[in-house]
C-alpha cells in the first residue's frame, strides 16, 4: 500500500516537471502576420448600421460621431438628439484605422492610401479621391509588442494589416 | 526673357497662396469647421493642413482645397511614433520613448522645438494633450511600450524648448486622455475612467473614477464626453465636467 502511494507521488512529481516552458502541450503562442487581400482593396461601400467588431479610434464632427472598426471601416453615429445617439450607417473601408474631418470632407486610410470622402450628407458618404501610398505603413516588420515570438513577415506576400496571436507547434524564428 | 520672369513670378505668387497659411486657416475655419479626434490619433487637422504620423515620419498635406489633399512635406520626426495632438501653433507627437514638440507657426514647415523626456519612466507609450503651459501624458509600460511602471505625468512647457516634468502619478495601464475645463479624463484598462481635478496642474487630484469598461480614449466635445471603450463607444453628459452622467453605450 505504502509502496504504491510512493509510486503515485513519484508519478505526480515527475509529471509536474514539464520541460517545455510549462505549456500543457507542445504548442507555443506567437504572432502571425495577416496580409491584405488584394481583392478587398478597392471595395469602399456604404452599408446598413451594424454591430461593432473591433472598436477603434473615435472622431467627433458636428452632430456626428465616427468610430473606426479596426481594419473594417467606420461606424457613423448620429448624435443630433443627445439623449438618443444611434448608429445610422457603416462605411466599409478595408484596413481603415484613422479618421479626420474638415469642412464636410472625411480623411481616412485604406491600408496606406489616403482616402477622401464627401460627407455633406454624413449618412451617405461618397468617395471622391484616393492618394496612393500617402500614409506610410506601420507595423510591417514586427508586431507592436515586445518580448514576443512572431512569424517573420514576408514582403512578397503583401502588406501586413494585422498581427494575430496564434497557437503554434514550433517556435517561429523571429523574436522581439 | 523679362516676360518669362514675370510669368514665373506670377506663378510663384499663385503657388505661394495655395499653401496652408494661417490667414487662410482662420477664414476657412469660419466657413467650415474641423472635427476633433482623440489623443491616440495618427491624423490631425490644423487650419488648412492635414498632419499624419507613421512610425517615423510626419507628413503635411495641404487641404486648402479639402477635396484634393496635396502632400507638401515629409519630415523625419523620430522613432516608434504612435500619436499626434495639436494645440494652438504646436504639434505634440508621442512615441514609445519621448514626446516631440513641433512648431507649426509656418504650417507647412513644422519645426522641431524640443523633446520631452520623463526622468522617471524610460520606455513607455506617450499619448499627450496640452493645456495652456502644461502638457499631460500617460506613460504606459505594458505590451509594445516596455518599461517598468505606468504614470500620468505633467510637463511644464512654459519654456517650450525645455519641457520639465512637474508631476508624476502612478496608474495601472493608461491609454488616451483629454480635458474639459479644469477636469482631466484619463483612460485606464483596469481602473476605468479616471477623473482628475487639474485646477492645480502640477498636482492633479483624483476625484472620481468610473469602472466597468476598458477605456481607451476620450474626446471632450462641448457637453459630451465621447469615450472609446474596448467594445464600442460610451457617451457621458459633462455639463458638469467633474461628474459625467451616463447617456448611452453604442456597440
Amino acid at each position: 500500500m505504502r509502496r504504491s502511494l510512493i509510486f503515485w507521488i513519484l508519478i505526480l512529481i515527475l509529471a509536474s516537471c514539464d520541460p517545455k516552458r510549462g505549456t500543457w502541450n507542445d504548442s507555443v503562442q506567437a504572432y502571425v502576420p495577416v496580409y491584405a487581400q488584394l481583392s478587398d482593396l478597392e471595395s469602399i461601400s456604404l452599408q446598413p448600421s451594424q454591430s461593432t467588431t473591433k472598436a477603434g479610434k473615435i472622431y467627433a464632427y458636428s452632430n456626428y460621431i465616427f468610430q473606426n472598426d479596426i481594419n473594417k471601416g467606420i461606424h457613423i453615429i448620429d448624435n443630433s438628439i443627445p439623449a438618443n445617439p444611434r448608429k445610422v450607417a457603416f462605411l466599409k473601408i478595408p484596413y481603415s484605422t484613422e479618421i479626420a474631418v474638415k469642412g464636410s470632407y472625411l480623411y481616412t486610410n485604406l491600408v496606406n492610401d489616403l482616402v477622401v470622402l464627401d460627407i455633406h450628407d454624413p449618412q451617405h458618404p461618397v468617395e471622391i479621391k484616393k492618394v496612393k501610398g500617402a500614409f506610410p505603413l506601420i507595423n510591417q516588420q514586427y508586431p507592436p509588442y515586445t518580448n514576443v515570438y512572431f512569424v517573420c513577415a514576408d514582403p512578397k506576400k503583401g502588406i501586413v494589416v494585422d498581427w494575430q496571436l496564434q497557437q503554434m507547434q514550433n517556435l517561429p524564428s523571429c523574436r522581439r | 526673357m523679362r516676360k518669362l520672369f514675370i510669368i514665373c513670378l506670377i506663378a510663384f505668387i499663385g503657388i505661394a497662396n495655395l499653401t496652408c497659411s494661417k490667414d487662410a486657416a482662420t477664414t476657412y475655419a469660419a466657413a467650415s469647421g474641423t472635427g476633433q479626434g482623440g489623443s491616440l490619433a495618427r491624423f490631425t487637422i490644423v487650419g488648412n493642413c492635414l498632419y499624419t504620423v507613421d512610425n517615423e515620419k510626419l507628413k503635411v498635406f495641404s487641404i486648402i482645397d479639402p477635396a484634393n489633399p496635396i502632400l507638401k512635406k515629409t519630415i523625419d520626426a523620430g522613432f516608434e511614433i504612435e500619436t499626434i495632438y495639436p494645440f494652438k501653433d504646436k504639434l505634440f507627437i508621442g512615441s514609445t520613448s519621448v514626446i516631440h514638440i513641433f512648431s507649426i507657426d509656418d504650417p507647412e514647415n513644422p519645426q522641431k522645438l524640443s523633446t520631452a523626456i520623463s526622468p522617471t519612466v524610460m520606455r513607455r507609450c506617450d499619448p499627450v494633450v496640452a493645456k495652456d503651459s502644461v502638457a499631460f501624458a500617460t506613460l504606459r509600460t505594458n505590451g509594445p511600450c516596455g518599461g517598468m511602471e505606468s504614470k500620468l505625468v505633467a510637463f511644464d512647457i512654459k519654456n517650450i524648448t525645455n519641457p520639465i516634468q512637474r508631476a508624476s502619478i502612478s496608474v495601472s495601464e493608461p491609454y488616451g486622455l483629454g480635458y474639459a475645463d479644469t477636469i482631466l479624463y484619463v483612460c485606464d484598462r483596469y481602473q476605468g475612467l479616471l477623473i482628475f481635478n487639474i485646477k492645480n496642474a502640477y498636482n492633479p487630484g483624483l476625484i472620481n473614477s468610473i469602472s466597468g469598461n476598458w477605456y481607451l480614449d476620450v474626446i471632450p466635445y462641448y457637453n459630451t464626453l465621447i469615450c472609446w471603450v474596448s467594445d464600442g463607444v460610451i457617451l457621458y453628459d459633462i455639463s458638469n465636467p467633474a461628474s459625467p452622467k451616463f447617456i448611452a453605450k453604442i456597440t
